[in-house]
């Protein structure tokens, strides 16, 4: 199945885990698409960097705008304020990875 | 909140500024924005209660602003906001369930709707939002409503990109170049319309005064 990739930048208030970013992101597509939804999307964490709080999450390709929902609707994780942006999305993980992140 | 908004890849914003600001004040905060590569417009958003204090404040402030918003507080001001065409936009309080965009409001509507998307999510309690939000687009995909699509951020971390706003619309039911229409060009269109209106050699819609060069 094609995927494709987001570069999300990760706005948080306290120091952020990447199981704490997985934990948000799994509730907030649970919450918002549920489980049929959730299988759809099949969202999974490519890598998280906390030195820049960037981030490379992938989607099948058919679900990039319920996942990009999903992100801007994630407000907190385990008391943490947290805002997502996506960034920028791509066919490969290498062409994400061209883009300058300010 | 500048910076962020750069990150998040916006040129330009829409700043709410509160009637009595000093120039001065209003300037510098300009000038942050700017700093960024921010184009900024000058917005009011007027939530009087009435419809005689509507019309007042639209007489008084109309031409100070670059864009002009009405928030519908009650069923008698979002008729006389949606009839008038010195309102560019009006917008409805998630919290005020009393009032809601309706078909006979869509069917008056002069200016364009405007969806503060991250606001009204993050504001209401209730889960019952994502369901009225579905019904307002519907409403305006019904009636031909032009859409504008905001964040209505007041702190950064309620800032969120041109795309996410568009992608949550269209998971709302937005159709996809409609909602790119709304987060983009829409917005732009106002603010470029509403600047030649303020220019002196305005007189009305199709009149302006030309001046020849030559004698």
């Amino acid at each position: 199945m094609t995927r494709r990739y987001l570069l999300v930048k990760v706005l948080y208030s306290q120091e952020l885990t990447d199981q704490q970013f997985h934990d948000a992101l799994n509730s907030s597509v649970h919450t918002h698409f549920g489980d049929i939804g959730f299988s759809r999307i099949d969202p999974k964490i490519i890598k998280f960097n906390q030195s820049t709080s960037t981030s490379i999450v992938s989607c099948e390709r058919s679900a990039v705008k319920e996942l990009a929902s999903a992100l801007a609707l994630i407000t907190d994780s385990g008391g943490t304020t947290i805002a997502v942006l996506v960034l920028a999305v791509s066919g490969t993980i290498k062409g994400l990875r061209k883009r300058k992140v300010g | 909140m500048a910076q962020i908004l750069r990150t998040a890849g916006y040129s330009a914003v829409g700043l709410t500024i509160p009637t009595g600001l000093l120039p001065e004040r209003i300037n510098s905060i300009r000038q942050i924005f700017q700093d960024q590569g921010i184009d900024t417009a000058l917005r009011i958003d007027l939530g009087s209660p009435s419809r005689t204090e509507l019309l007042r404040s639209l007489r008084r402030f109309r031409n100070a602003y670059d864009v002009v918003a009405v928030k519908c507080a009650n069923a008698r001001v979002a008729t006389v906001a949606s009839r008038d065409r010195r309102v560019d936009v009006v917008f409805f309080d998630p919290l005020i369930r009393n009032v809601r965009f309706s078909h006979p409001l869509a069917r008056l509507l002069h200016g364009a709707l405007e969806i503060n998307l991250i606001a009204s999510i993050l504001s209401s309690t209730d889960s019952g939002i994502l369901s009225r939000l579905r019904k307002t687009i519907a409403v305006a995909q019904e009636h031909n409503v032009k859409v504008v699509l905001s964040s209505g951020a007041r702190t950064a971390e309620m800032v969120r990109t041109p795309l996410q706003l568009s992608a949550i619309a269209s998971t709302l039911g937005l159709e996809g170049a409609v909602s790119a229409v709304a987060v983009s060009l829409l917005p732009a269109s106002i603010i470029t319309e509403n600047a030649k209106k303020r220019k002196p050699e305005y007189v009305e819609e199709g009149v302006r005064i030309i001046v020849s060069s030559r004698r």
